[in-house]
Order: C-alpha cells, then structure tokens, then sequence
C-alpha cells in the first residue's frame, strides 16, 4: 500500500491502516521521543502522538512525508509532556565532535591511503532487501553515538529540517550538521565493510 | 585546492548541495579529477538515502494492541 493509498484509508478509519501506520512508524517514534522525555517516558509520547494524529490525519496536506508529519507531532507531545511532568532530560556532552571516523584511512598530505572501493549494491532498494545486511543496517544505527543517532533518526528517518532539530534538542544548527555528518560517515563505513567483507 | 580528507569532511554538505559558491568550485574541480572521492561522495548519498528509506524494527510492534490501548484511552 503506497503512503497516499494508506493515509486515504486513515481518513475512513479503516482499523487494518490504523495498524499498518503504527507497525510502520511506532518504534520510530519511540526512538526519536527517547533523547526528549527520557526511556520510561517514550512510549507514552508515541502513543499520545498517535492520538493527535489520528484526530488530525483530515489536516495532513500530505506535503511531507507522513513520517515527518508524526516526527513534528512527536516532537511537540515530548515537549508538552516535559512540562507536565517537570522532567528535564540531561543532554550534557550532546555536540561535541568525536572526529572523523575515517580519519586514518588518509595519508599526511590528506590523500586517500585506503580508498573506498565499488559497492555490489547501487541503490536503496537493492540494499534494503537483502535481509542481513537490512539487520545490520538497523544494529549498527542503535550503536551510533547517542546524539548522532538521535540527529540521523530525526534528518535521515524523520525529514526533519535543521532548524527544527536544533530547537528539539537545544543544540545549535552547526552542531547538528556535524552530528549528521558523523552519523552517515560511520554508517558508510558500516555498508563498506558490509560490502567488501559480505558480513555485518 | 582541496585535499580528499577536506572532501569527505564536506561530504554532507556536497550531497544537501550546502556549499558557498566559491567551495562548490573548488568541490567541482576536485570531483573532476579524483574518482575516489567521487566514488566516497557517490555511496555517502546512497547511506543516506538507505537511511531515508529505513524501515523500523516493524515485526518487534504489536500494532493492534497499541491501538486497542489507544481506543481504550478515547472512551
């Protein structure tokens, strides 16, 4: 069922697309919440914005993507639920640059001493159906660095644009692209080792 | 004249196409002449692009009893 077809199916109600959008979207909502209200806190984030959502699903233009749509309304329902509950999240050492994570692979001039080499895959479908490398997609996402996967989840996953994740995570936007930087770079050398080794 | 190193530090911005003019031809001549970093830059886009595309943990969410939860909580 394609994105329009579903939403269609959420405006009458129908409960088998009431399902499918929650399988579809509710671990990552719990994900993106996590960082804002904290692990005890997330599910109920997800399951407010679903509510919201739900209620509102007539307002969805459909001029993003629906993931970004529930990303915005996650994003509000954490901060509503921050005030309600007087929790404040501690983000202490979020922003900071770890570096480049294939810094070594340059020489001293800054050429390439370990190029990258021809992937077997050349697109995102073709990568994402190969189901091992789809678990190892997903593993290596929840073991990036805390703020670069929180910063990767909301961009790559979400939609969202610079602005928005900065004022959600109370970084500046140059800080936010650093971390996105670093988040895609580590999992490149993630789908590289995948694809010269043939394992996760 | 940039160094491979100072491409793939650029790389995010080269795929969101987030350079100032004078960088975007320094980025061009570069990409002209190296096929390693045009080959880095070319897969960067593509993990990006996985990651756009990812679904999420989809078998380990029980949807219907999240949205019977739901519909309990709207009597």
């Amino acid at each position: 069922m394609d994105e329009q077809e579903l939403v269609k199916r959420l405006r009458q109600g129908d409960k088998s697309a009431l399902e499918a959008v929650i399988k579809l979207h509710h671990a990552f909502l719990v994900a993106m919440a996590t960082p804002l209200v904290g692990n005890d806190l997330a599910d109920d984030v997800a399951q407010e914005t679903w509510l919201r959502a739900f209620a509102a699903i007539g307002k969805f233009e459909g001029r993003s993507k629906l993931r970004t749509w529930l990303a915005r309304i996650a994003i509000n329902e954490a901060h509503a639920m921050r005030r309600k509950t007087g929790r404040e999240v501690s983000l202490d050492g979020w922003g900071s640059d770890t570096g480049s994570p294939i810094g070594a692979r340059f020489n001293e001039q800054g050429a390439w001493d370990v190029p990258p080499t021809q992937w077997h895959h050349e697109t995102p479908d073709e990568l994402l159906t190969e189901a091992e490398l789809y678990e190892c997609i997903q593993k290596h996402l929840h073991k990036l660095p805390e703020d670069q996967q929180s910063v990767v989840m909301m961009r790559e996953l979400g939609g969202l644009d610079y602005g928005e994740i900065a004022r959600a995570l109370n970084l500046a936007e140059g800080n936010i692209r650093v971390l996105l930087h670093r988040g895609r770079q580590r999992m490149h050398a993630m789908l590289n080792h995948f694809e010269e080794v043939g394992t996760c | 004249m940039l160094t491979c190193r100072e491409m793939s530090e650029l790389g995010s911005d080269i795929i969101e196409g987030d350079l100032r003019l004078s960088t975007r031809w320094a980025v061009f001549m570069h990409l002209k002449m190296c096929s390693r970093c045009t080959l880095y830059i070319k897969q960067l886009k593509l993990t990006s692009a996985v990651l756009q595309q990812l679904p999420l943990n989809t078998t380990a969410v029980d949807s219907a009893a999240i949205l019977e939860k739901l519909q309990e909580r709207d009597k």
